[in-house]
């Protein structure tokens, strides 16, 4: 255990250093969540307070449902940019020789990117509350939980990128269908319950529907763990059930990547 | 006891053909990179690999370390199968591979071996020891907290050399390890290996440079076309141009190679063509 706390350690320093050294980067996030927040806040006043999807006002509604839909993306993508920066450099194959099994550094590497996107995530929410002044009710308890569920999805997501990545090198592929085709699916900028029916029905077969509910109802309406069964119900299936999944298709990406030696193709 | 054992050791990369691949001409097919190929390296030898460019060098090297697994045959280290058993075989093996820039360029030289030490599981307490002990090694000591970005091939080069040697690892694997080096960093690099096989390292060494073989080899093998073509055990007699000698009647090179003072570069003579190759 405290091989692996220590193994982690080193990656969440070499993730950070490299993310301070790029000097602009920080700043730069800083003021694209400024912008898009006063984007959000501005356009939930020109709709006015009439609009009130299930029952919030708009502008909460937009911050939980872009804060966490946004988490799910960069986390995808910071996991990816790892994998791939790492194939381009050639880390990738020294990485997969060290002492550590190969599926284990990935592993830890996607923990890392997550631990980044939760920090920005957490900066999104805050913001949002203290600066534009979102009314929320938080239940602490519904919170952590639908966040720690969330959490697992989004490592399952980025890993499953990670081993489209490694198989047949199209990780971008998986990032480009959630950043462009999930994000309406999954009610983050207005409910579901709007879509025609078939793709409403599509919608409940992907797990960031559940998980963007969850938040609003934990966070906004300020809901108990109880009331909130029936939509942490099946993000907890999902979380069960993707993880899983996904840490098997890397082991086995892995393992095909040696036997045809495409470990660093990109 | 014999460190590393390969044993009818068969390799094959396969091409497959891309979506429409009428529109191109990407080849489809498999080259087979080591067939039916078996020695071993005892403890504390030293083996150099010869061979032309895609004899199947670099390809017996990463069977070792695990980074590939062979579709026939066994490659064992340390009496430790290194497809069924690879977890055993990482922590035995140390890689310096040919591709310079296998560092994270955001970190400094000691940070990056921090990362990497980290991840072969050396102990907290000896981690920094063993650090300034490779970078002193390695002529790296001024360069410690430099971020790589800024390094030169050489450095890449001796870094990647103490990046393999910080895990202290019973088999050192070293893929063209001079190929940017100078004439000292070389001279060291070679008195390096000399040390660590006298203290029980085996070491196998992929190069191209006779000089080098001659220096530092308990053995060579010579590798063409992915089949092992000699395995001799050298007396430490034996000159750079004895083992060229070697190498040309066995691989048969009789290549084209041109004449660089002639404008149409026109084939020479393999007297000449012996003169140019390091």
């Amino acid at each position: 255990m405290n091989s692996v706390l220590d193994k982690l350690l080193a990656i969440l320093r070499r993730d950070l250093l490299t993310a301070i050294r790029h000097r602009s980067g920080f700043a730069l996030t800083l003021f694209g969540v400024f912008t898009e927040l006063a984007a959000f806040y501005y356009l939930s006043r020109a709709i006015g307070p009439g609009f009130r999807p299930d029952g919030n006002e708009y502008f909460p509604f937009l911050l939980v449902g872009t804060g966490l839909y946004t988490f799910f993306v960069m986390s995808g993508q910071a996991f990816l940019s790892t994998v791939q920066e790492a194939q381009q450099t050639g880390t990738i194959e020294v990485l997969m020789t060290t002492s550590t099994a190969p599926s284990e550094v990935l592993i830890l590497s996607a923990i890392s990117a997550f631990a980044g996107s939760l920090g920005n995530l957490l900066i999104y929410l805050f913001a949002g509350i203290l600066v534009f002044r979102a009314p929320i009710h938080p239940n602490p308890a519904s919170c952590l939980t639908v966040l720690a569920l969330s959490l697992v999805i989004a490592m399952a997501v980025g890993i499953l990128a990670a081993t489209i990545q490694i198989m047949v090198q199209k990780g971008s592929a998986v990032l480009w269908l959630l950043g462009s085709g999930l994000w309406f699916l999954s009610g983050t900028m207005f409910p579901v319950e709007n879509l025609p029916r078939v793709l409403a029905m599509v919608a409940r077969a992907v797990p960031f529907t559940y998980a963007l509910s969850a938040m609003r109802q934990a966070l906004i309406e300020g809901r108990s763990l109880s009331a909130m069964a029936p939509v942490l119900a099946p993000l907890a299936v999902f979380a069960i059930f993707l993880l899983p999944l996904a840490v098997g298709s890397l082991s086995f990406s892995l393992r095909r990547a040696r036997q045809c030696g495409t470990l660093s193709l990109y | 006891m014999n460190q590393v054992v390969f044993e009818s050791v068969r390799k094959v990369f396969r091409h497959r053909p891309a979506l429409f691949n009428w529109i191109g001409r990407e080849r489809t097919g498999e080259t087979l990179a080591l067939n039916g190929v078996s020695f071993c390296a005892a403890n504390r030898e030293v083996v150099a690999l010869l061979g032309p460019n895609g004899s199947g060098k670099t390809t017996a090297l990463k069977l070792v370390s695990t980074m590939l697994i062979p579709d026939g045959g066994s490659v064992r280290v340390s009496g430790f199968d290194a497809q069924h058993d690879s977890a055993n075989v990482r922590r035995r093996v140390g890689i310096a591979v040919a591709t310079e820039r296998s560092f994270f360029p955001r970190l400094s030289a000691r940070e990056n071996l921090e990362f990497f030490s980290a991840l072969d599981e050396i102990p907290r307490r000896e981690r920094t020891r063993r650090i300034e002990e490779v970078l002193r090694d390695t002529g790296l000591e001024e360069q410690a907290d430099t971020l790589v970005t800024k390094f030169s091939s050489g450095m890449f080069q001796r870094l990647g050399l103490a990046r393999a040697l910080v895990k202290q690892p019973r088999v050192l694997l070293l893929d063209e390890p001079t190929r940017s080096l100078d004439a000292r960093a070389t001279a060291s690099l070679w008195a390096t290996i000399r040390a660590l096989a006298r203290q029980s390292t085996t070491v196998l060494l992929a190069t191209h440079n006779f000089a080098e073989a001659a220096a530092v080899a308990d053995r060579i093998l010579v590798l063409s076309g992915g089949r092992l073509l000699e395995n001799r055990a050298l007396s430490g007699q034996e000159s750079a141009d004895d083992l060229r000698a070697l190498y040309f009647q066995q691989t048969g090179d009789r290549g084209i190679a041109m004449d660089p003072s002639s404008p149409c570069n026109e084939p020479v003579a393999a007297r000449h063509r012996m003169e140019s190759v390091p």
